[in-house]
This record gives C-alpha cells, structure tokens and sequence, in this order.
C-alpha cells in the first residue's frame, strides 16, 4: 500500500518545505505536468507525494484520508477540536513560522493583560446591551484559549480576510489573527496582549491518527523523521 | 407541561452562554443564514416563552429531548425538569425546587444520591462585607464555583504589587493626576489622528475610567485578615442541618457583616423538608459559573458516580438578558433521565 505525503501547494510555504526536504536528503520530484499536483521522493520508495492547499492538508489528514503531512501548525489545530487525538505530532519543521495572537485596540490603553480583557468582556453587555466581538478565522483556537482565562461572555464574528481591519471599521471589538512581525496589527493601531499569544506556530511533519499504515510505511515514516531531524533547525 | 420546539434560534443560547457553548450544541443555518440550533436544553424557551406572554408567575414542567455533544455519552438525550418563574417568596421557591428535585430521583429509582449545595449570594455578600473594591469583588463573584481560579485571584491580589508598566508619558501623567477627563480627550483625540472610528465599540470615556480605576488599585492589596476571611469561608463544608450555624461561626470569627445573608439562607434551609435536608451538603465554594446564577445552586451526584443526575439554581438575571423589562425571579432543575436510568 501506498503511503501519501500530502505538502503544500503554493507559495512560500510549497518552496521552504522543498527546500527543507532537500536538505534532508529527501528531495521532492514534482510530477512532469504541473498541473497533476503529484510527487515522488526517490529516497522513499512506497511514499507519493500529493500537493494540496495548506488548510486542506489538515482536514483530509482529520479525515484519514492522507497518512502524513506538512501543514501550518495552526491550521492543524485550528481544524478539529482535539489536534492532539487527530494526529500526531512528529517534527517542527523551523519554517512558516508566525504566531496566533489577540490583538486590541492600542486606545485600550486600560488594557494590558488577559485579565483585563476578562473584566472588559464580562462588563461589555452591561455597558453596549451586546456581547463583546472577536473578528477572527480562527475559532477553535480562539474558543480553547479563552475558555482556558475562565471568558466566555464573548462573540465571534466571522472573518475570512482583512481581519486586522474589523475593530477600526467597527465590524469587532478586538481581533485573534496571525501576525510574524507585527507590522500589520501596528498599521491598523492594534496592540497584542503580552499573554495573548495563542500559538507559537510554524510548520510541522504531522501523521493521521486515522489512517491505517503498512509495515513498511512505519519504516518510511521513521526514515523521513530521522532525517529531518538530521538537518540543523535555522 | 411546556411544549418547546426541537429546532431554536440559537442567538438566545449564545448570547446567555456565551460562545463557548457554539462547539457543544448543534448549530445548522437555515435558507436565510440565521443560525438555529438543536433544542440545547429546556430552561431558555421556557423563559423566553414566560416573557412573550408577559406571564406574571407560573411554573412549567417539561420532558423531552435534548441535544448536547459530549464526552463519552450519547449526544442525543432526555432531560426533565421544572422552572419556577416569578415566585417572589425565593426562600419558599428554592425549597420547593430542591425538594421536587429530590422527590422526582426518588421515583425515577435513584437511591444513595447527595445533593451538594452552594449560594452565590452569600459568597456576594461575604465579598461586601470584606469591603473590597468593586472590580475585585465583580471579578471573584465571577469565578464563583471555580476554585482553582478563585485561589489564583486571592494570591494575585495578595501578592506583591505590580511595577507600573512604564508607558507612553502623557497617558502616565494624566493617569498619576486621576484626570479622567483629560485622559477621555486624549484617547480620544489620538483616535482621531489615527482615523479610527471606533475603538472597538468601547468609547474614550470608558476607557479612560477604568485605566484610572486600576492605577487606583495597583497600589491596594488584599491584607492577611481579608484573606483568611476570605479562605475561612470558601474551605466551609457542612450538613445542610448546621451550615447556617456554620456560616454565623465563621462571620463573627472574622468579623464579616453577612448577617441578612445568613438569615435568607437559613429560611431556605428551614423550608426544605426534613426527610431531603439529610440528602444535602452545603459547601460554600460550590458554584456554578454563569453569571446569570444569582443565589443558590445545587448539583446531585448519586455515590460513586461522576457525573451529577440533576442539578439546579436560582437565576434572577436570565429573564432581564432574555429581554425582560423587569427583573424576575426565577428558580429551576434539570434532570439528566438517561444518567438517572443509568443509576438505578
């Protein structure tokens, strides 16, 4: 039986994680149309590779469709309540790095902490006859973390792109998104809350708890895991 | 009995709730994208349908299916139970509740079952009495029924005070000089130049309030004797018989004026009848975490068992965040039949 590799398929993501396989020893072979979203690393006979996008990766890994994959951290656990029983974890790869965080309004100036958010949640109601909003595509993670801070008189609102903008245009109160230099949220007169910081993501070797997997491809999987593991983290 | 339809508007459910419960119901959208839920549970349409007929006092019974994604158990199953709504003897009301809780156990067959009880209004009330600020008491009735996180306040606020964040120069000034106003304006003209219009939906003077608010508190700690007050209280456990003497004991130990407190709680306790009161343990830490519970709460767990069979409470804001104009009184239970099946 076959075992599929499913890696991302654009951008920057799609060519550090070549890049990272081949340093490894364990260079991808795209398929001669490009089209196909196929592959082979010849060092691994019996593995195929397929090309899927990032967040797709996730869900098809949940579904046991696909043994093995290498996806965004936070898009693993951002796609089925319980990452940690879904898959298994393998290697952290050193690259696509960013981190999930909340991020509110700098002329919250009375807030500086997770604690304080508590209090401006619980108290929002009362004061705004509505709950507190969070623009963010990032539910699950969202819903853990805060259930973790004891908040749960909040709403989410929904947001598919530019969700650095919803507290300036008044869509939401405060946002929960990915940031890597922060730039973006201090373009758009955001602050993260020091102990906001939601996930520490980058990119990550992950394994179907799903899916069913021959001899032989446990003895791939250790292989590829070694070697990744060989290659100095950056 | 009530009859409340499978299929809710889920707003209802979330906005009380809050969005943690989204990932344990099931949600579906109809044509229109409005999203519509699953019958949760029973205690919400009975309210929401006490409101829409501008009822003044009734109690509903119900008995149906309820749908909840949990851990290790069917997502599909039966709850029973009653709401008593705008019964203004609460003393009278609770006792009532406690009693046909444990009344209907008994005739599902549930033997052995203890009831643990809690009163958020006496824990309020002791924060009162301890004169604490009000942002800290909001924020410990809050956590009320949590202990670990209770705990964690108390340590915070007894601790070391925290080092000022050294901040921007101008909001430090004004904030140091308690210039509310001044700090309204600047927040408020910073938003401006920025070309924000809104700070989120918070305004400057609200903003500028509680920054003050807190510079105020970073200087005040909770001193030795509020905290054994404090620890004294939430470490109280006894027979339902004897927790209000219980609670006198402890208030004139640390000198906690909760004495109306104690006095609610112990006509309660009168009230309940004698054959259940010996089913019932009072443990002043116990608390559920929701903030529309407003006195007192109470779970069954059969022996051995994890999971309680039933449990209740008494929750004078719901029907005011369901729209109510006027508050109104409101005590209920629940009983899990499958867990009470089980337990036979």
């Amino acid at each position: 039986m076959m075992l599929t590799l499913a890696l991302p398929s654009k951008g920057r993501l799609r060519d550090a994680c070549l890049q990272r396989f081949a340093a490894a020893g364990m260079p991808v072979e795209s398929s001669a149309d490009p089209r196909a979203y196929r592959g082979a690393i010849p060092a691994l006979p019996g593995v195929e590779v397929a090309f899927l996008s990032a967040g797709e990766i996730a869900r098809e890994l949940a579904a046991g469709n696909f043994a093995l994959g290498v996806t965004g951290e936070d898009l693993a656990r951002e796609s089925v309540a319980d990452a940690d029983k879904a898959f298994a974890f393998l290697a952290r790869l050193g690259f696509g790095r960013a981190d999930v965080v909340i991020a509110v309004p700098q002329s919250w100036i009375d807030v500086g902490s997770m604690a304080d958010l508590d209090d401006v949640a619980a108290d929002f109601r009362h004061r705004h006859g509505r709950r507190l909003r969070i623009a963010t595509k990032y539910w699950q993670l969202t819903q853990h973390f805060l259930a973790g801070h004891g908040i749960a008189v909040y709403r989410i609102v929904e947001s598919l792109g530019a969700t650095e903008g919803a507290p300036a245009t008044g869509a939401a109160d405060l946002i929960v998104d990915i940031t890597t230099t922060g730039s973006t949220l201090a373009a758009n007169r955001l602050k993260v809350l020091p102990d906001g910081v939601i996930l520490r993501s980058e990119a990550v070797l992950i394994r179907s708890r799903a899916a069913a997997v021959s001899p032989d491809g446990e003895a791939a999987i250790r292989r590829l895991v070694a070697a990744l593991a060989g290659v100095a983290r950056e | 009995m009530a009859e409340v339809n499978l299929l809710q508007p889920a707003e209802p459910f979330l906005d009380t709730a809050g969005e943690d419960l989204r990932r344990r119901i099931f949600i579906t959208a109809d044509a229109s994208g409005a999203d519509l839920c699953l019958r949760p549970e029973f205690t919400i349409p009975v309210c929401l349908r006490h409101i829409a007929h501008g009822n003044a006092r009734a109690r509903y019974a119900y008995e149906g299916t309820v749908f909840r994604q949990r851990r290790d158990e069917p997502a599909e199953f039966r709850q029973a139970g009653i709401e008593d709504l705008g019964e203004t003897d609460r003393a009278a009301a609770d006792a009532r509740a406690i009693a046909d809780c444990l009344d209907a156990l008994a005739r599902l067959g549930v033997a052995g079952a203890t009831m643990t009880l809690g009163d958020q209004a006496v824990f309020e009330a002791a924060l009162a009495a301890l004169d604490l600020p009000a942002p800290w008491r909001r924020r410990m009735a809050r956590a009320f029924g949590d202990l670990g996180r209770l705990k964690g306040e108390v340590a915070r606020l007894s601790g070391e005070a925290p080092e000022p964040a050294a901040g921007d120069p101008q909001i430090a000034r004004l904030v140091a000089a308690r210039d509310e106003a001044g700090l309204a304006a600047l927040v408020g003209r910073r938003m401006a130049e920025d070309g924000v219009l809104s700070a989120g939906g918070r305004t400057p003077g609200e903003i500028a309030r509680r920054a003050i608010e807190q510079a105020t508190l970073a200087a005040v700690r909770l001193d030795a004797a509020h905290r054994a007050a404090l620890e004294a209280f939430l470490g109280l456990e006894a027979p339902l018989a004897r927790a209000a003497d219980a609670l006198a004991d402890c208030a004139r130990a640390h000198g906690l004026g909760i004495g109306s407190a104690i006095a609610a709680f112990a006509a309660r306790a009168r009230a309940i009848p004698l054959q259940h009161a010996s089913a019932i343990r009072y443990r002043a830490a116990f608390g559920r975490s929701l903030e529309y519970y407003t006195g007192v709460v109470f779970e069954v767990v059969q022996a051995g068992a994890g999971k309680p069979v039933a449990g209740g409470g008494r929750y004078d804001r719901l029907l005011g965040l369901l729209g109510a104009r006027s508050e109104i009184p409101a005590v209920g239970f629940s009983i899990w039949l499958d867990r009470a099946e089980a337990a036979r």
